[in-house]
C-alpha cells in the first residue's frame, strides 16, 4: 500500500512515470541503446473530468495510457489510483494477482471499431464478456444488463444477437462502449476514439461520450492527436512532445493563450474549415525528435524558432506559470505566443 | 481523338456524368453514379465526401486503374491539350496511349506512400524507372534528374537518400519522395487521394505547404480527395461535394463554406469538430449513417437523412445538378424542379 494521493478528489495520479524500451541488435540480441518512449509524465486526473493527451506519433501518449492500465508495465515511477473502495493503489508496481479487481474500475475503448470487436462474436457475447470474465450475474442477468447497456449507448437491444459485420463504424464503436461500461468503471481510456469514424460519425460518438459523462460521472483519460477534437470532450489537456509533457493547462486556456511553442505551432498546423482564414499557417521544420536519441537540452529545440543557448544545453522543467497552467520551455515567461482567437 | 478549337477558359480535364459499377455476386455497386467534374489550368479542384462517396473510385476511374470486378459504365472523361480532346473512358486501360496518359499528363499520390513504394527497390531506383518510362534519358541522367527532384520537394541531403529504401524514411519523407515520383515527368493534373490524413498535424502542414509552392512553380492543376474539410478550405479553389457516388454540390470555395445550398454540405459543415468551437459542446449531429452500397436508398440519396425532406418527391426521383448562384451548383429539390 502507497501513501495516500493528496487530494481526496484526484482519482488517478501520475508521478514521474518513465517507461523504456529496450532496441536489441545482432545476433545476442545485445541491448544497445534505449527508446525513452515515456520520460518523466506526471499528472492527476479528477474524479469526473476529462484529461485529453495530445500529442504526434510517437510522443509517448498511448503509451502512458497503455501504462495506466498496466497493458504495459513501466518502467519507473507512481500510478496512484483511487480505488471504489477507499485505498490508493499503485498500479505500477501491483502484483499482477492484485491489478484484477482494479481492471474492473479501468476499462478502455479502442481506435478501430472494425479490429477490436471479435468478428464471430454477437454482441451479446462482446458487450457481455467482462461480466462473464469477472464472474458477474446469472446468465439471464447478464442479457438484461447488456440490454441497458445498449440502451445506453443509442443500440436497440432487439440486436443483441447479431454480429458486427452487420453494423456500421458508428454503431459499432457504440458496441465497445457499451463493453467498456459493462462492469461500471470509475475510468475509462479512450484511445483515438473517433479518429477511425467518418465526419459525419465523429460527432454522434463524441456527444456520446459527453452525454454518459454526464449521466454516470464518469471520467476519461483521452488520447487524440485532433486537437479540435479535444477542444470538444475535454477539461484540461496535457501535450506530450518525444515522451515528455511539455504543456499542460485548462482547455479554454490552452487553446486561446498556448505558452509553449510547440503548441502554439500544432494549434497553427491544424487546418481550418474556413478558407477565409487561410495561410498563416506556421510550418515547422524537420521531423520530431527520436525518442531513442533525444537532442541535448530541450527537446524540441531543433525545430523551434524561438529557441536560444540556453535551450540547447539545459532541459528545461514542467513548472507553472499560471495557476492550473505548467510549461516547460525556459522563455515560457517572456514570449507572447499566438493562440487560436475564442 | 477530335480537334476542337483551343480556349484557355475550358477546362483542362472535364468528366460527364461518369459512372463506375462493381459488379459483384451479391450485387451491382454503384461506386460512381453519375458524377461530373470540371479541373481546370494551375486551380485545385477539391472533392470531399465520406467513406462510400465514391470519390476515390473517381480518380481512379479517371486513370483507369479501377480494379475487377469494376468499370467504367458510361460517360466522358475528356483531356484537353493544344485544342486536342481525349476520351479517357474511350481508351483501352493497357493501351500503350493510356500508359502515357497516366504517370505523364496526370499522375496519382495516395494516401499511404509506405504501401505505394516497393520495399524491395531503393525509392531512387524505382523513380529511375519511372522517369526512364516517359523520357528518354539514360541511366545517369535519370538518377540525376531523380536527385534535382528530391531536391526540389525538400529532401535533405537527397544523394544520399536516393539509395535508400522506404522503410528508411519517415512519414513525412515517404510521402515527400512519392510526390518526387508523381512530379518527375511534370504532370499537367496531380491527383492527390488522402495526401496527408495518414501524416501528423505538423507535417501534413509542411506537405501542404510544399504541393502549394509546386503548383505555383510548375503550374498544374490538382485534384484534392479528401474527408478534411480543414484542408478543402486551406488548398482549394473550387470544391465538389459528393454523396453515395453522385456529387451533390459543386462551387468555388467560399461559397462553399459561406453559402453552402445543399443540405448535405450544410450539415456536414456544422457537425465537423472545430478547432474554434466553444470547449465541451455539443455537435449538431447528421441522423442516422451512410447507407450500404447495395442499400442505395431511391431518390435523392440523402434523403433518409435529410432535414428538408420533402416526402413523395425527394423519394420518387433524383434531383439534378442545376445553377443555384454564380459558378454553384447543387441537386436538391428545394432549389426549384429538376425532374430528370
Amino acid at each position: 500500500m502507497t501513501p495516500a494521493a493528496g487530494d481526496d478528489n484526484r482519482l488517478l495520479e501520475v508521478r514521474d512515470l518513465q517507461k523504456l524500451f529496450p532496441i536489441r541488435r545482432g545476433f545476442l540480441r545485445r541491448v544497445v541503446g534505449q527508446v525513452r518512449a515515456v520520460d518523466g509524465v506526471s499528472f492527476h486526473v479528477e474524479r469526473g473530468e476529462t484529461l485529453a493527451l495530445v500529442g504526434e506519433s510517437g510522443c509517448g501518449k498511448t503509451t502512458t495510457s497503455r501504462c495506466v492500465l498496466r497493458a504495459v508495465t513501466p518502467t519507473a515511477g507512481q500510478i496512484l489510483f483511487r480505488t471504489a473502495e477507499g485505498p490508493v493503489l499503485d498500479v505500477a508496481t501491483l502484483p499482477r494477482r492484485g491489478l484484477r479487481p482494479l481492471r474492473r474500475q479501468m476499462q478502455m475503448i479502442f481506435q478501430d471499431p472494425f479490429s477490436s470487436l471479435n468478428p464471430r462474436r454477437t454482441l451479446l457475447d462482446i458487450v457481455a464478456e467482462p461480466l462473464v470474465a469477472n464472474r458477474v450475474g446469472t446468465r439471464a442477468e447478464r442479457v438484461e444488463r447488456v440490454a441497458e447497456l445498449l440502451r445506453l449507448v443509442g443500440l436497440r437491444p432487439e440486436y443483441m444477437r447479431r454480429y458486427p459485420h452487420a453494423f456500421s463504424g458508428g454503431q459499432r464503436q457504440r458496441v465497445g462502449i457499451a463493453r467498456a461500461l459493462a462492469l461500471n468503471p470509475r475510468l475509462v481510456v479512450a484511445d483515438e476514439p473517433v479518429s477511425a469514424l467518418d465526419v459525419s460519425v465523429q460527432a454522434q460518438i463524441l456527444n456520446l461520450m459527453l452525454d454518459l459523462q454526464a449521466q454516470l460521472g464518469l471520467t476519461y483519460l483521452f488520447v487524440a492527436h485532433d486537437l479540435s477534437v479535444v477542444k470538444h470532450v475535454s477539461d484540461r489537456v496535457a501535450v506530450m512532445y518525444v515522451g515528455q509533457i511539455v504543456e499542460m493547462a485548462e482547455t479554454e486556456a490552452l487553446f486561446t493563450s498556448p505558452r509553449h511553442p510547440y503548441t502554439e505551432a500544432l494549434l497553427s498546423a491544424v487546418p481550418k474549415p474556413d478558407p477565409r482564414l487561410r495561410a498563416q499557417r506556421i510550418v515547422l521544420e524537420g521531423d520530431v525528435a527520436d525518442a531513442a536519441n533525444p537532442p541535448p537540452g530541450c527537446y524540441f529545440h531543433p525545430r523551434c524558432s524561438y529557441a536560444v543557448e540556453r535551450c540547447r544545453v539545459e532541459t528545461p522543467r514542467l513548472e507553472p506559470v499560471a495557476p492550473g497552467h505548467f510549461v516547460a520551455c525556459h522563455r515560457a515567461r517572456e514570449l507572447t505566443l499566438r493562440g487560436i482567437a475564442p | 481523338m477530335t480537334a476542337t478549337p483551343a480556349d484557355a477558359a475550358r477546362p483542362i480535364l472535364e468528366v460527364r456524368d461518369l459512372r463506375t459499377y462493381f459488379f459483384q455476386d451479391e450485387g451491382t455497386v454503384k461506386a460512381v453514379d453519375g458524377a461530373g467534374l470540371s479541373v481546370y489550368a494551375g486551380k485545385t479542384l477539391g472533392i470531399v465526401g465520406e467513406s462510400g462517396c465514391g470519390k476515390s473510385v473517381t480518380a481512379r476511374s479517371i486513370l483507369r486503374i479501377v480494379e475487377r470486378p469494376g468499370r467504367v459504365v458510361s460517360g466522358e472523361i475528356l483531356l484537353r491539350e493544344d485544342g486536342r480532346e481525349t476520351d479517357l473512358a474511350r481508351l483501352d486501360a493497357e493501351s500503350r496511349e493510356m500508359r502515357q496518359v497516366r504517370g505523364g499528363d496526370i499522375a496519382l499520390i495516395f494516401q499511404e506512400p509506405m504501401t505505394s513504394f516497393s520495399p524491395v527497390h531503393t525509392v531512387g531506383n524505382q523513380m529511375i524507372e519511372t522517369i526512364r518510362l516517359h523520357q528518354a534519358l539514360d541511366k545517369k541522367a535519370a538518377r540525376e534528374k531523380a536527385i534535382e527532384m528530391f531536391r526540389l520537394v525538400g529532401i535533405p541531403r537527397p544523394e544520399r537518400r536516393v539509395d535508400e529504401y522506404a522503410f528508411q524514411l519517415s512519414g513525412g519523407l515517404r510521402q515527400r519522395a512519392m510526390i518526387a515520383l508523381a512530379l518527375s515527368c511534370a504532370p499537367r493534373i496531380l491527383i492527390a487521394d488522402e495526401p496527408t490524413t495518414a501524416l501528423d498535424v505538423t507535417t501534413q502542414a509542411q506537405i501542404l505547404s510544399l504541393l502549394t509552392r509546386l503548383q505555383q512553380r510548375e503550374g498544374m492543376a490538382i485534384i484534392l480527395i479528401t474527408h478534411n474539410l480543414g484542408v478543402v478550405a486551406e488548398m482549394c479553389d473550387q470544391v465538389a461535394v459528393m454523396y453515395l457516388g453522385r456529387v451533390v454540390e459543386q462551387g468555388p470555395v467560399d461559397a462553399i463554406f459561406h453559402a453552402p445550398r445543399h443540405p448535405y454540405t450544410r450539415a456536414l459543415l456544422r457537425s465537423i469538430p472545430s478547432i474554434h468551437a466553444p470547449v465541451r459542446t455539443r455537435l449538431p449531429t447528421i441522423a442516422g449513417s451512410i447507407p450500404h452500397p447495395y442499400n442505395r436508398p431511391p431518390g435523392c440519396p440523402f434523403h433518409p437523412r435529410c432535414p428538408d425532406f420533402m416526402p413523395g418527391r425527394c423519394d420518387r426521383a433524383e434531383p439534378a445538378l442545376l445553377p443555384v448562384a454564380a459558378g454553384q451548383q447543387a441537386a436538391c429539390f428545394l432549389y426549384g424542379d429538376a425532374q430528370p
